[in-house]
């Protein structure tokens, strides 16, 4: 069996073809994993006893395949969810160790679904960074070309994907963490609508922002796991009631017939001239099967960086504050009372950018400087939103690129904060609106490098957002593999 | 853009200590530059006109509806206290906060 072959689809239809058992399939990803993520760095832990025990268990329902639409599909899962009996460190050393008491809503909704997961996987330490490079542990390696970074922060989860050692994986999403990563390692990745996914058992970051979403190799398997993972859940006050679509069925017959594409031109500046290229040609395209081109304003999305990097790091500082040094995880050595258990643990724990954001949080939150900083932020954010709903009235979609350049070399932006934060400028601005957004590969730079088209829709209109996407990723044709895959 | 000119060393000091963060000097120097580099940053938005914020509703959020506020007991302490760092029985184990004598 090739590895390389597989999406969803292809894997069910391989258990109804009786090619292979739930196990065959497993051992062949788990031995893919092994020999790959030296190379790669995407998965911080794979168990092969909990991998088996889970296929083991498929193997005696086989049955069941016409029943679970996600009958024993390999998926891993970013190592900032919890799933019982598996470790869950958040890339970060202050959770080393950690094992999860209990099981994330998505992910429970994954293995009542049949699912199989297949490993945890690599992250910048608590989902804050562009790169993996953030990782506690060890970055994650581009597939397209080991040199380069993955994007972030679910970078393992995105380098997973694109190097077939899974089928499909979840990341999380706050500022850009599933698009930005699914574009530079050429797959599809999808952030869905705030509260439409429950974010209960997942590390959290910025919860006014973080939302779950799903990765795959095409629009088609990113529907069929949206599907499954969302849903109202008791334990999310955040959580929508808002009905779940069959997203994958109303991919048929998707058609870009008068659709109102919309475009912001003054985003397309500053973007580099390969990508802007490639944006061009996939607009084309979409106007050749029909989409109509409407200009739109989104004056406000300038200033959504300034506003990420101020409500984000203040929502972090709140959410950190648990990790004391006594509860779980990590403890320094040598504390004597309270207070150094606190400050040292904490101070040793949490890596450099963590304790940046903690910090600007701390400080933006602090007695005098809340109006000025948070305050002012949730403001502007309301306006960046604002704009979206009224671009919205003109258009049924946006689209822009996912980010401004293809993957860069690791170390090349670390010094510079806000140098590594302009990797998503493109993806905030709908962050903060809480609108659904994906990205799906459009094209290879000169150095063969992939790029991303970012198709953002309106709030909990998923469905359509998938099905315009879907049709691109249909006229667009197949997009390759990187070059070292072919297993 | 530039510079950290905006916050000194006790400033930086400062919200270590409210972050409950211990830095060594060499960290203070690098916060101090970072810091101030992204608070320079952020700075802008002190020019945004935000006087319709407040006439705009969040739409993710409206769509959230409340629920009741019910406790769901969690009956696996094990499964809580095996990753204490140092744990005594059924307690979490801290170092003496109390003076003794």
């Amino acid at each position: 069996m090739q590895l390389k072959e597989f999406t969803i689809e292809r894997v069910i239809a391989g258990y109804r073809k009786q090619e292979f058992s739930p196990s065959e399939l497993a051992t062949s990803y788990l031995d893919a994993i092994e020999e790959q993520n030296g190379r790669l760095g995407a998965f911080l832990q794979v168990d092969r006893d909990l991998v088996l025990a889970q296929a083991a268990a498929l193997d005696s329902r086989r049955q069941e395949v016409n029943k679970l639409p996600l009958f024993g599909v390999p998926i891993a899962i970013k190592d900032n969810f919890l799933v019982k009996n598996w470790q869950a460190t958040a890339g970060s050393k202050i959770l080393k160790g950690y094992v999860s008491p209990y099981t994330a809503t998505c992910v429970e909704k994954l293995e009542s679904a049949g699912a199989i997961i297949i490993g945890k996987t690599n992250l910048d330490e608590f989902a804050m960074g562009s790169s993996t490079e953030n990782s506690a542990y060890f970055p994650a390696k581009n597939p397209w070309d080991t040199s380069r970074v993955t994007g972030g922060s679910s970078g393992g989860s995105a380098s997973a994907v694109a190097a077939a050692l899974a089928v499909g994986s979840l990341g999380s999403d706050t500022g850009g963490s599933i698009r930005q990563p699914a574009r530079l390692c050429g797959i599809v990745g999808l952030k869905p609508t705030y509260g439409r996914v429950s974010r209960y058992g997942i590390i959290a970051f910025a919860s006014s922002l973080d939302q779950v979403g799903p990765f795959g190799r095409t629009v088609q398997d990113v529907a069929s796991l949206l599907e499954v993972i969302s849903g109202y859940d008791r334990n999310d006050a955040t959580s929508s009631r808002a009905i779940v679509p069959h997203y994958s069925d109303h991919l048929k017959g998707a058609t870009l017939k008068n659709v109102r594409v919309g475009i912001a031109r003054d985003w397309l500046e500053g973007v580099d001239g390969e990508v802007r290229k490639s944006f061009d040609e996939a607009v084309k395209l979409m106007i050749k099967d029909g989409a109509k081109i409407v200009d739109i304003s989104l004056p406000h999305s300038r200033y959504a960086l300034s506003t990420y990097y101020i409500i984000a790091p203040c929502e972090a500082s709140s959410n950190l504050a648990r990790y004391d040094g006594i509860h779980s995880g990590f403890r320094a050595e040598g504390v004597t009372d309270l207070d150094s258990v606190y400050f040292k643990s904490r101070g040793q724990g949490f890596g450099a950018e963590v304790k940046l954001r903690i910090m600007l949080g701390t400080y933006a939150l602090s007695a005098g400087y809340y109006d000025a900083f948070y305050g002012k932020a949730n403001e502007v954010r309301k306006l960046i939103q604002q704009d979206f709903l009224t671009a919205y009235e003109d258009c049924d979609c946006i689209v822009m690129p996912t980010s401004p350049s293809t993957a860069f070399k690791f170390g090349e932006k670390a010094a510079d904060p806000i140098k590594m934060y302009t990797s998503d400028i493109c993806t905030l601005p709908v962050s903060l609106a809480g609108l659904p957004a994906l990205s799906v590969p459009c094209g290879l730079d000169s150095q063969g490098l992939p790029i991303g088209l970012q198709f953002i829709g309106k709030h909990f209109e998923e469905s359509h957002l998938l099905k315009v996407a879907h049709k691109y990723e249909l006229e667009r044709g197949e997009f390759p593999l990187p070059a070292g895959v072919d297993y | 853009m530039s510079g950290s000119s905006n916050l000194d060393r006790e400033d930086v000091l400062k919200i270590a200590r409210l972050a409950r963060l211990e830095l060594d000097e060499a960290e203070v120097a690098l916060y101090q530059d970072r810091l101030g580099r992204v608070l320079e940053y952020v700075r802008e938005l002190n020019q945004v006109k935000t006087e319709k914020a407040a006439t705009v509703k969040h739409v993710p959020r409206d769509a959230v509806s409340i629920r009741e506020d019910r406790a769901i007991e969690f009956t696996d302490r094990e499964a809580l206290l095996r990753n204490a760092p140092a744990q005594i029985e059924e307690h979490f184990l801290v170092p003496t906060v109390i003076e003794q004598n």
